[in-house]
């Protein structure tokens, strides 16, 4: 699974970071996700964690790639 | 909540389209607690959108997707008026009625200072300032908990992350009382309000001029770092300042309030939530987040329309105002599973309690850290209690936000 985050949707809720700690993080400055216009590869121990900061962002800005 | 036409009603324009219910809904009212999101649930499921003709008239969307679209799109909905009753408000709220593209240079002065790092910074004060006010109230076995710590705490916090003594708070919380005393439209309080907003900008005033002609910015002061801050080049100037200061008093100290006695309210009266919370305090963020979803105070959200557009079957003229119905969006059975009850441990909670697009909640994530403060630091010193009240507890209408007008609460103290 891959994940992505949309640099135009995403607005800093915080609520991906919060729900996936092991998976993605804050950027420490602004509190958006530090992969904002990127996309990653999930491990797969992560794949639950994935989905529901894909399913908790407001925004849905987040989009998985299966 | 009324239905029926009451004093002035705006005529339905011939262009609201003939599949479109027209309601006359006026919501400042208070009601007894939980009537605005019956009311949202009864809208959202018997259509898509509606014209209400409260006020000058407005369209109504009451489901997720349509009031996140809205959110998503301020070049067709911009924020140059947020409360649809009133297109031409006399105030301007920075950054908050500013649209893009010059509302993200004011925005980020102010966002990196509620950023999540920033927050983290002031959590143990936070902690210490809830301790405090729990082992103040817990001898004496009840308390009205809206008045004597909802409203409270989030103000003190508020004044340590600006970088002023938190004691002020003796002066924000009457302010801000009386400032939403008259805000909801009780003609007899509006000499108060405006006695509040003067005492409010003193009070900003003075500390600006506690720290004019310092050559650097101070450490941890976000008075003082606005004073040193340029957008387009130029100094904000005191006024900006002023404005933007008084926003984030009236924008974030209010809102805490009332979410956090629906919160407790709830808390009181289901003991397998509270006990679970005790037992698994790791699921605190998850419940906070779940009472911002079920228990929203925003009923609705305004928007002014910007452009000619065709928006879900209704023909939106430029100059309409529009309401999204974020209660209705919040409880919506398309996006949520058993969307009318508490789960402490919901997943995918994609709430719009903090709304969504460019003006999302600058202060959500303090928001969340006070709420998450006050559950735990309460919890550890008064793990049961209940709702001390024979009648309905009655709710502020969903003209501004809403809140719990008292919660009286009642404990059990060890001899």
């Amino acid at each position: 699974m891959k994940l992505q985050v949309s640099a135009e949707l995403c607005r800093g809720h915080g609520r991906c970071y919060t729900v996936a700690p092991d998976l993605l993080e804050d950027d420490e400055d602004e509190g958006f996700v530090t992969i904002r216009g990127q996309i990653i590869d999930v491990p797969e121990d992560q794949v639950d964690f994935a989905r529901n900061a894909a399913g908790s962002c407001p925004e849905r800005a987040i989009t998985l790639i299966e | 909540m009324t239905s029926t036409a009451a004093g002035e009603q705006a005529t339905v324009p011939d262009r609201v389209p003939s599949g479109c219910p027209v309601i006359h809904l006026d919501a400042s009212p208070a009601l007894e607690v939980g009537s605005h999101w019956e009311k949202a649930n009864e809208l959202r499921e018997s259509s898509p959108a509606f014209f209400n003709t409260h006020a000058q008239g407005y369209w109504v969307f009451t489901r997720y997707d349509e009031v996140r679209e809205m959110y998503q799109h301020p070049e067709i909905f911009s924020s140059e008026s947020i409360t649809p009753w009133d297109p031409e408000p006399a105030y301007r709220f920075v950054p908050t009625q500013i649209d893009p593209p010059d509302h993200a240079k004011y925005r980020q002065l102010i966002s990196r200072w509620f950023a999540p790092n920033a927050v983290a910074r002031i959590a143990p004060q936070a902690h210490e300032i809830g301790r405090r006010l729990v082992g103040d109230l817990a001898p004496r076995g009840e308390c009205d908990f809206v008045t004597d710590f909802a409203m409270r705490l989030p103000t003190e916090i508020f004044l340590t992350i600006i970088g002023v003594p938190h004691s002020d708070a003796d002066l924000f919380v009457p302010w801000v009382e009386d400032f939403f005393a008259g805000f909801g439209g009780d003609l007899e309080q509006q000499q108060a309000m405006g006695a509040a907003l003067g005492g409010i900008r003193q009070y900003w005033v003075d500390v600006l001029e506690a720290r004019r002609g310092e050559t650097a910015p101070r450490d941890n002061d976000f008075v003082s770092l606005l004073m040193h801050s340029t957008v387009d080049d130029a100094p904000l100037g005191d006024d900006l300042i002023l404005d933007i200061l008084t926003v984030l008093v009236l924008a974030g100290l209010d809102t805490t309030r009332g979410q956090l006695g629906y919160l407790f309210r709830h808390l009181a009266e289901n003991p397998d939530d509270r006990h679970r919370l005790i037992a698994e305090p790791e699921l605190i963020p998850s419940a906070v987040e779940e009472s911002l979803r079920l228990y929203t105070i925003i009923f609705g959200d305004g928007r002014k329309v910007a452009q000619d557009t065709e928006f879900h079957g209704c023909p939106l003229s430029k100059g309409d105002m529009v309401y999204g119905l974020v209660s209705g969006a919040n409880r919506d059975p398309r996006v949520y599973d058993r969307p009318d009850e508490f789960i402490v441990d919901r997943k995918s909670n994609n709430h719009l309690g903090f709304a969504g697009g460019p003006h999302r909640c600058l202060g959500a994530h303090l928001a969340r850290m006070v709420m998450q403060v006050a559950v735990e630091e309460w919890l550890k010193v008064i793990p049961d209690f209940e709702v001390a009240s024979e009648a309905p507890l009655m709710e502020r209408g969903g003209g501004a936000m809403m809140t719990l007008l008292s919660l009286p609460l009642s404990w059990e103290v060890p001899a």
